[in-house]
């Protein structure tokens, strides 16, 4: 009986899209174009998005407030091993943190941002691998082996080093417990499959603990079943928030923007202000000798991935010169760019 | 790598606000708050935090019950409960791996002997050639002594997942033989890290250190060195159809090069038939395999020897109710099949019931015999009669006096009662095997509460009361349900009366040893054993000898002996499911120890992102619970939440959807209520008018940019999908239907 309600499903999952590719076939495709509409300038569109008055505030925080007699029961399922992975329409960063910071304040907490478009999974290990130690350091008795050996600079050690180390089994469970909080485990820095392999070995350490958010509607389908269940072990919780998606949302274009393309100059600034200050101030159009004289850069190499780093946000994109030689450019309108400057300054 | 780029650097986490927070790639929240100390002042925080809370809300029924569950979290020791949970769950974790291993021995033993000779032969031929292999590089000229003893572990099912554990097991099996093991997954066979990762990840294991260099000679000299040398070495890929072709070949002809220096005998796992290799390597790599095929155990056999070892027999003491193991029984059979996600749903209801029961601490202690100690603790004590005198089973069966005795004796009774039924349910499987019949699926008839519904109704007296049960006036089973229905339970009672002599006596005889604990059983079975063995005696005589006249005349007067026993074997066992198979569901105290909320399980297994999602756009006022959206029925309302208009509007387009049209279907919605635009509507318009704000005065800018967040959001959600430069003035919807 069961299973015919599967087919069910199914059937009426197939019905329903031949359905929707009927309506677009018979009924008069609609032939109105974008440009129909009055469409106002993009910074007073950028404005008014950015002041537009949120609807229900009052029930969305009575909605966030009703997930709080949840968290106990959050915390017991974490203690006992379970990673948490929270789903259902609407920002669920606001929840996550305040779960964090109220309900797990014994543990360490490292919060990866998973909107933003590259997350350098070696870095959070190392921090992991930090925190942990430090941790270990001050609730052991006494020294272990394992534990001095462990002493040499995380930064220098292999990605499977980490991961052995955060995998150890030095200390009694909670003790020596880091929680991860990823908003956005399917998100842009995040999507790859090489990274989802590694967020799930992380999340089979046995120091460690996961809260994950996911908002993809497909994102089940990142993961294999080794990666769901043995290795994030996730107790899944609908928790829609219905808040706004106000930084997850910051980096997608706005559609009624001219061109309509990602390209701004706010991602801009913001992709500028989240890089390291020595990357920030350097003057994309100089060469590696300016660079240099300036002190920005000591070699070629970091140079270089400063450079990529840039590439991949596109903000500098690379373009060969009939002399053969690449030349760098930026493809930002000149007005953005002094206006980027304007404020960034 | 420069130290300049780490994020964390250059903003310390203490000073860095919140919007610097939200755009670093990664940021540390806090750290550990230290020691016992801190452990107390979350706990005030937790106070302070409810009273605060509380006079801002209007407290409905429903918080107010959350709080008294969070108040009553607070009080019931969930440190206990932490403890019980890995107690309990370490129980079962470690029975379902001697279950496995169990199942296991026969094949790991075989493929342990197929090594050792595989070594020998190896070394035999190495003595032969030792001249070439004492040179510096291994030069092998001839083909066949290059050949790599390769051991193809078919393991009958596609999903890799559950035989991850076997491979482990393997492992560490050959490893206590003696063996140098070392186990590599696909992961380790990737085109982008080559020859090179998964040699790495074998000088990882074997030298247990991580080197910069790699190269087989390091292993070559690993292998000479003292305690290595002369032991098999085995390298056991888990899952060869997902490994990169090319790499794997690679990997085999290096490892036949240097099979004279490292004897390494090769395990793989194959998941779907004997051809896979013949699939993934080229014919030159074939030559270098000498393959041996080993086969594992079906899923559906592990199945129901982990069943048998944790839900039936006596384990740990936690166990899940009718419905609950309907519900995992669908899910094995519909999800999956594997037994790993069996498993994970038999921890996820674990959990729930130890975070959700106050009293299932209890659980910790069952087996160890502690609960006596528990009931010493005065305080302890107190908290666990409250809560037991609240479980309506234990109300239903107590009258009177509330004492710890009273508790006490219904821990005991339940566990006799559990073990009987366990008992009769094992019964049955041990008949039910010769109709193939799963121990899944009468596990979830025998925990079926009607059955008990049904006897207590039934007046008939119990086998402990009347001595002689085979009295033809006891059998019952035209008024009881389970013989009636063709249920599984039914199915093994009447295969007990199809069985040829042979095999009833064999079962019988199984009987007995199952039922060595219950006296009375056990007794009824040996009055039976004389009888049946004349019968079977006689049995196996005919079959030699020709059946003469006179012969046949007394087996004649044996077949009535005969049908006797079958009918005495049948009644016993229909006795014992009607007196003994008591489902736990219906015995006092047993929400203690029973996990019975099937919603909760599902949803905290399966998650369902594709469908609640789209419920949430389309239903957003439900959940909103606001006053403004909800008495407008189906039609869209401007109050609502602007992401739910859009996606409730996306409805009514087909797979594309027109931007214009649709940026004007969402500014009328917003600018004026629905019914204005459509003039059929169910609620009088007068009524309506009233629930509705007047439209706001809204600027097109505010309105165009409402519309982009809401697409934005929507593309968040990866329900639509952006306009192409093909098509500039068209999104594409993505789901249909939930």
């Amino acid at each position: 009986m069961e299973i015919n309600d599967g087919d069910e499903d199914e059937f009426g999952f197939s019905r329903n899209y031949f359905l929707a590719k009927d309506m677009a076939a018979s009924g008069k495709k609609s032939t109105h174009k974008l440009s129909d509409i009055n469409l106002v300038d993009e910074q007073e569109l950028r404005a008014e998005a950015s002041n537009a008055e949120p609807k229900h505030e009052k029930e969305i925080e009575s909605l966030m407030e009703s997930y709080k007699s949840l968290y106990s029961k959050w915390v017991f399922e974490l203690r006992c091993g379970f990673g948490l992975l929270m789903y259902g329409f609407g920002s669920k960063k606001a929840l996550i943190e305040d779960f964090a910071s109220t309900a797990l304040t014994e543990y360490s907490v490292v919060v990866i941002n998973g909107y933003l478009q590259s997350i350098n999974i070696k870095q959070v290990l190392i921090t992991l691998a930090e925190l942990l130690w430090d941790q270990l350091k001050s609730k052991r008795r006494t020294p272990s082996r394992n534990l001095s050996k462990a002493q040499q600079a995380f930064n220098t050690r292999s990605m499977d080093d980490l991961l052995a180390f955060l995998d150890g089994s030095q200390v009694e469970e909670n003790d020596g417990v880091v929680c991860v909080v990823i908003h956005n485990i399917d998100g842009p820095g995040l999507r790859d499959s090489e990274t989802q392999q590694y967020l799930a070995q992380i999340a089979s350490c046995s120091h460690i603990r996961i809260v994950a958010s996911i908002d993809h509607v497909n994102a089940p389908l990142l993961w294999d079943k080794k990666m769901v269940h043995t290795q994030f072990n996730w107790c899944w919780y609908h928790v829609p928030t219905f808040a706004p998606y106000k930084v997850e949302g910051m980096f997608f274009p706005l559609i009624l923007a001219h061109g309509g393309s990602a390209q701004s100059a706010k991602t801009a600034a913001i992709v500028l202000q989240s890089l390291t200050p020595n990357a920030q101030s350097m003057p994309i159009d100089n060469l590696y000798t300016v660079s240099r004289e300036r002190f920005l850069v000591s070699s070629q190499v970091t140079l270089n991935s400063h450079l990529t780093e840039f590439k991949d946000h596109d903000l500098v994109k690379t373009r060969r010169h009939s002399d053969g030689q690449d030349c760098l450019y930026i493809p930002l309108a000149s007005e953005a760019l002094e206006k980027l400057f304007l404020n960034y300054d | 790598m420069a130290p300049s780029a780490t994020p964390i650097d250059s903003s310390p986490p203490s000073t860095s606000s919140s919007v610097d927070n939200n755009l670093q790639p990664f940021f540390v929240l806090h750290k550990a708050s230290s020691g016992k100390s801190e452990r107390k002042s979350t706990g005030s925080a937790k106070t302070r935090r409810r009273i605060d809370l509380s006079p801002s809300l209007q407290m409905n029924a429903k918080k107010l019950e959350a709080k008294r569950v969070e108040e009553c979290d607070d009080d019931c020791y969930v440190n206990l409960r932490v403890e019980a949970f890995e107690i309990v769950w370490s129980k079962i974790e470690s029975t379902i791996k001697n279950v496995l291993r169990d199942v296991n021995t026969n094949v790991f033993n075989e493929i342990h002997r197929w090594v050792c000779q595989s070594f020998n032969t190896i070394m035999s031929s190495r003595t032969i050639a030792f001249h070439e292999a004492t040179q510096a590089f291994p030069i092998i000229t001839d083909a066949s002594s290059k050949q790599l003893f390769t051991g193809l572990v078919l393991t009958k099912n596609m999903e890799f997942v559950d035989d991850l554990l076997t491979f482990e097991e393997l492992g560490l099996h050959l490893r206590s033989q003696g063996c140098r093991v070392a186990n590599l997954s696909s992961l380790d066979f990737t085109a982008k890290s080559g020859i090179n990762g998964c040699l790495r990840s074998l000088l990882r294991q074997f030298l247990m250190a991580s080197l910069d260099a790699v190269d087989i000679s390091i292993l070559a000299s690993w292998y000479r060195e003292q305690g290595n040398y002369g032991n098999p070495v085995v390298v056991i890929v888990e899952d060869i159809e997902r490994c990169c072709g090319s790499v794997m070949s690679d990997f085999i002809l290096m490892l036949s090069e240097w099979v004279f220096k490292i004897p390494v005998i090769l395990i793989m796992g194959v998941a779907t038939t004997l051809d896979a290799p013949r699939n993934i390597l080229c014919s030159d790599v074939l030559q270098h395999l000498n393959p041996c095929k080993f086969t594992l155990g079906t899923p559906t056999e592990r199945m129901d020897a982990v069943i048998e070892a944790v839900l039936v027999k006596p384990c740990s003491g936690f166990s899940v109710s009718h419905k609950v193991a309907l519900f995992m029984r669908n899910y094995f059979a519909r999800q999956d099949g594997t037994l790993t996600s069996f498993i994970r749903a038999l921890k996820i209801a674990c959990v729930q019931h130890f975070s959700m029961e106050p009293l299932s601490f209890i659980l910790g202690g069952i087996s160890s015999e502690e609960n006596e100690q528990v009931l010493q603790d005065g305080l302890l004590l107190q908290m666990l009669l409250k809560h037991a005198f609240d479980l309506p089973s234990f109300v239903r069966n107590t009258t009177g006096e509330h004492n710890g005795e009273i508790f006490t004796h219904g821990l005991l009774e339940m566990k006799k009662l559990l073990k009987h039924w366990g008992i009769v349910v094992l019964c049955l499987y041990e008949a039910g095997k010769y109709d193939k019949i799963r121990l899944l699926d009468l596990l979830c008839e025998a925990l079926d509460p009607e059955l008990h519904n049904f006897r207590t109704s039934d007046t008939h007296t119990k086998i402990e009361e009347e001595p002689c049960p085979f009295s033809s006036n006891y059998r019952c089973h035209q008024q009881y349900p389970v013989f009636r229905k063709g249920g599984f339970i039914g199915r093994a009672l009447r295969k007990v009366r199809d069985l040829p002599i042979v095999q009833l006596c064999k079962l019988l005889q199984r009987w007995e040893e199952l039922t060595v604990d219950v006296i009375k059983i056990h007794e009824k079975l040996k009055e039976l054993r004389p009888v049946l063995k004349s019968e079977n005696d006689k049995s196996s005589k005919e079959d030699m000898t020709n059946i003469s006249k006179r012969q046949a005349s007394r087996s004649q007067l044996n077949m009535e002996d005969t049908k006797a026993v079958y009918e005495k074997a049948t009644i016993l066992m229909e006795c014992m499911v009607r007196d003994y198979m008591q489902p736990i569901e219906s015995i006092p105290l047993h929400e203690v120890f029973c996990f019975k909320n099937v919603e909760k399980l599902q949803s905290a297994l399966i998650g369902d992102p594709r469908r609640r999602i789209q419920v949430d756009l389309l239903e957003s006022h439900i959940i909103l619970r606001c006053r403004c959206c909800s008495g407008g029925g189906n039609t869209l309302l401007p109050t609502m939440h602007d992401t739910s208009i859009m996606y409730n509007l996306a409805q009514e387009h087909g797979d594309l959807i027109n931007l214009h049209d649709w940026y004007q279907s969402f500014k009328s919605t917003v600018l004026f209520p629905r019914s204005k635009r459509k003039q059929k509507s169910k609620q009088s318009p007068s009524k309506k008018r009233k629930n509705l704000t007047e439209p706001e005065n809204l600027s097109e800018a505010a309105i165009q940019a409402r519309f982009c967040r809401a697409v934005a959001e929507l593309q968040i959600t990866g329900l639509i999908r952006m306009p192409t430069k093909r098509r500039p003035d068209f999104v594409q919807r993505v789901a249909f239907g939930l």
